[in-house]
């Protein structure tokens, strides 16, 4: 009799904890490899066939403060960023096509060819406005697990594959949940960290019929001067086929 | 991965709905005031500013719109200018003049079609410039100037037919007719304060390539002028590191419409200026070679060194030398050849040649962005064989969002015969430019 009674307990305690078992097992991207994860990484941050997005760039550097408005055209490792606002840098444009780079402007007569280490405002980088690549520019060297907002993350400890990639070393949170970088530390060759990155993603993108996270806002510190302080907000963020044209120097200035 | 559509977003206000004119018209307006403060050099090239009559003190103003019809497969543009300005001469014969004129001209139009994705034609007057150069662009057959030398004064343009072909994101062809001067002449509006007067007008028919990888790029370009002077350009960068440009451009030219001097037992001066060399056979190179290296700082020091082949050698500049002070001496004094002088000093002048001699050099620091409101660039060019320099300045001011101060200075160093002391000392531009 009690045989009979403790069974079909038993089936229903089995079922309820095979139903709870999803609350306990780490997520399935956990049996993704570090590039894999880095790989949706960026693409929560624009690494897509093909985007336009508007950048609002507020900085306070120093004290004085900054602010310019781009639109933003990229497709994989090419971009071209057009000043809309303020009106007297309004035209201004950087083209970059992978790892060379140029700069218009109204009034000049031709686009000159510019580094990648040139600023583009405050503590924002050129290479920080146009999608990144983290999976292609970096190898990771060590990861580990770790918490940022209370928030689970990917701690990617990641060193640049050669001297052209933007920053030399970089520490990335990617949070296990969404699969997309909530801070960054960026060092120098030497080893020191110049600046600091946390990123929200208010914003979503239909990826192949999944609904991911999309990039909304970027505020970068200077890790030495604690006050200066930039914030990229995106915006208006559109995804479809860009043209070569687009991106060509002979179209650039008109 | 592809994503696709908009990014979802906060929903925003509802805006209004934009009429066809407010969707595809777009348009900037600027408007330039400067003044000029130049002191004409007393050379044999300009005896007592007798020759070429430069002015003591230029005055100013520019309406600047520029217009924009975009449409899906035509794109439409045009620059238009109005400017009014004012020419005051203190040295040689004109001393105490002064005068008034103004120009109403399009600087700029263009008529662009997009025939398929990958293929442009278009027809315009346009400032066509490319390379990666500061001195000089040898690689650029249409334009003398190639606009560096002083940003706030527009290049006038020329008309052009233009094809360009894009087959890939790494290669793009252009086939380039150069069908009429336009505003690049020595007299209109295309001439003020033009320090390189352009050479005699003929058509020019290009073909060029453009070929972009990860980190270099290049060009080549094949021109041919209807007065059959053939020329192959080139140019191409490599970003070397974060830091480090590297980058060359240059061309290799069949025959030189330039004038050279030529000794003549029998002329008044025992020389005279001949286009020697307009139907050579031999190749004449031109390359430049040039380096930029961006500090943490974020100031660029950029260096180049250009060999110019067509420029005179030393035996050249001597002939070239004593005919500009024979010219010089018969044009002041007046007497039965001074009509040979004055026509001898319009050709040493304008010799058609980018640059008299063979070896230049180019040093210049450029910071941006300094508090946030200052543009400053330090430029000094060299020439290596006569030993003449000239500094270049430029800075801009912002002065809020829409105000912009600015001055570009050039200042001569080296005999006055030289070639870059021969018609200035100095030049002094300071002006307000206001974007609407």
């Amino acid at each position: 009799m009690n045989y009979l009674i403790k069974r079909p307990y038993a089936i229903v305690l089995g079922l309820a904890f095979l139903w709870c078992l999803p609350a306990f097992s780490p997520p399935l991207h956990a049996e993704m490899s570090p590039k894999e994860i880095l790989v949706k990484a960026d693409e929560a941050r624009g690494n897509l066939e093909g985007m336009e997005w508007e950048i609002d760039i507020a900085s306070v550097e120093g004290g004085r403060q900054q602010e310019r408005l781009f639109l933003v055209k990229a497709r994989t490792f090419n971009s071209l960023a057009e000043i809309l606002a303020p009106a007297n840098v309004r035209g201004e444009k950087i083209l970059m096509l992978d790892r060379n780079m140029w700069f218009a402007k109204p009034g000049l007569s031709k686009a000159v060819p510019i580094s990648p280490r040139q600023k583009l405002i405050g503590g924002a980088s050129n290479g920080d406005i146009a999608s990144t690549n983290y999976a292609g520019d970096y190898k990771v060297v060590h990861a580990t697990d770790d918490e940022f907002n209370g928030e689970r993350c990917y701690l990617f400890d990641l060193e640049a594959v050669d001297k052209k990639a933007t920053y030399d070393r970089i520490k990335y949170w990617i949070s296990k949940e969404r699969l997309a970088g909530v801070k960054a530390d960026f060092y120098t060759v030497s080893g020191k960290l110049f600046k600091t990155a946390t990123f929200e993603y208010e914003h979503t993108v239909d990826v192949n019929g999944a609904v991911r996270p999309f990039i909304s806002k970027m505020i970068i510190t200077n890790a030495v001067m604690k006050e200066d302080v930039t914030t990229m907000r995106y915006s208006k963020a559109k995804f479809g086929h860009v043209p070569d044209s687009t991106f060509n120097l002979n179209l650039l200035v008109k | 991965m592809a994503g696709k559509g908009k990014a979802e977003e906060t929903p925003a206000p509802a805006e209004k709905p934009v009429s066809f004119f407010g969707q595809h018209f777009s348009y900037d307006l600027r408007i330039l005031s400067f003044g000029v403060i130049q002191q004409p050099t007393d050379s044999t090239q300009n005896p007592s500013n007798n020759f070429l009559q430069l002015q003591r003190y230029i005055g100013d103003g520019e309406l600047r719109p520029d217009l924009r019809l975009s449409l899906d497969n035509l794109d439409l543009s045009a620059k238009p200018r109005a400017r009014l300005d004012y020419n005051a001469w203190e040295d040689g014969s004109r001393r105490g003049d002064s005068e008034w004129e103004h120009d109403f001209f399009v600087n700029e139009w263009l008529a662009r079609v997009k025939v398929r994705e990958n293929l442009f034609v278009s027809y315009g007057r346009e400032n066509l410039q490319w390379g990666p150069s500061y001195l000089f662009s040898p690689s650029n057959p249409f334009f003398q100037d190639n606009g560096r030398r002083n940003t706030y004064l527009e290049v006038p343009g020329m008309d052009f037919g233009r094809l360009v072909w894009i087959p890939g994101a790494a290669w793009s062809f252009s086939f380039i007719a150069n069908t009429d001067p336009g505003l690049n002449k020595t007299t209109g509006p295309g001439a003020f304060l033009s320090a390189t007067p352009p050479p005699p007008f003929e058509r020019t028919y290009t073909i060029k390539a453009d070929y972009t990888g990860r980190e270099a790029y290049a060009s080549l370009i094949l021109s041919r002028r209807e007065d059959a002077e053939n020329v192959l350009g080139f140019f191409g960068g490599w970003t070397v590191t974060d830091a480090i440009l590297l980058y060359a451009e240059g061309a290799l030219t069949q025959g030189s419409i330039g004038l050279y001097p030529v000794e003549e037992r029998f002329s008044p001066f025992g020389a005279s200026m001949e286009t020697t060399e307009k139907h050579a056979s031999t190749l004449d190179p031109t390359i430049l070679l040039g380096a930029s290296y961006t500090f943490e700082s974020k100031g660029i020091l950029t260096l180049e060194y250009a060999y110019y082949g067509p420029g005179y050698n030393t035996e050249d500049a001597e002939t070239y030398a004593a005919l500009r002070r024979r010219g010089a001496q018969s044009f002041s004094l007046g007497g039965p050849f001074a009509g040979l002088g004055m026509e001898t000093l319009g050709q040493t002048a304008q010799t058609d040649l980018r640059f008299l001699r063979r070896n230049y050099a180019m040093l210049q620091y450029t910071q941006t962005n300094i508090r946030n409101n200052i543009d400053l660039t330090f430029r000094w060019a060299q020439n290596l064989d006569d030993g003449s320099g000239q500094l270049t300045t430029l800075l801009s001011y912002s002065l809020g969002k829409h105000v912009e101060l600015f001055s570009v200075g050039t200042f001569a160093a080296g005999g006055k015969n030289t070639e870059f002391g021969s018609f200035l000392d100095y030049q002094v531009m300071v002006g307000l430019e206001y974007t609407f």
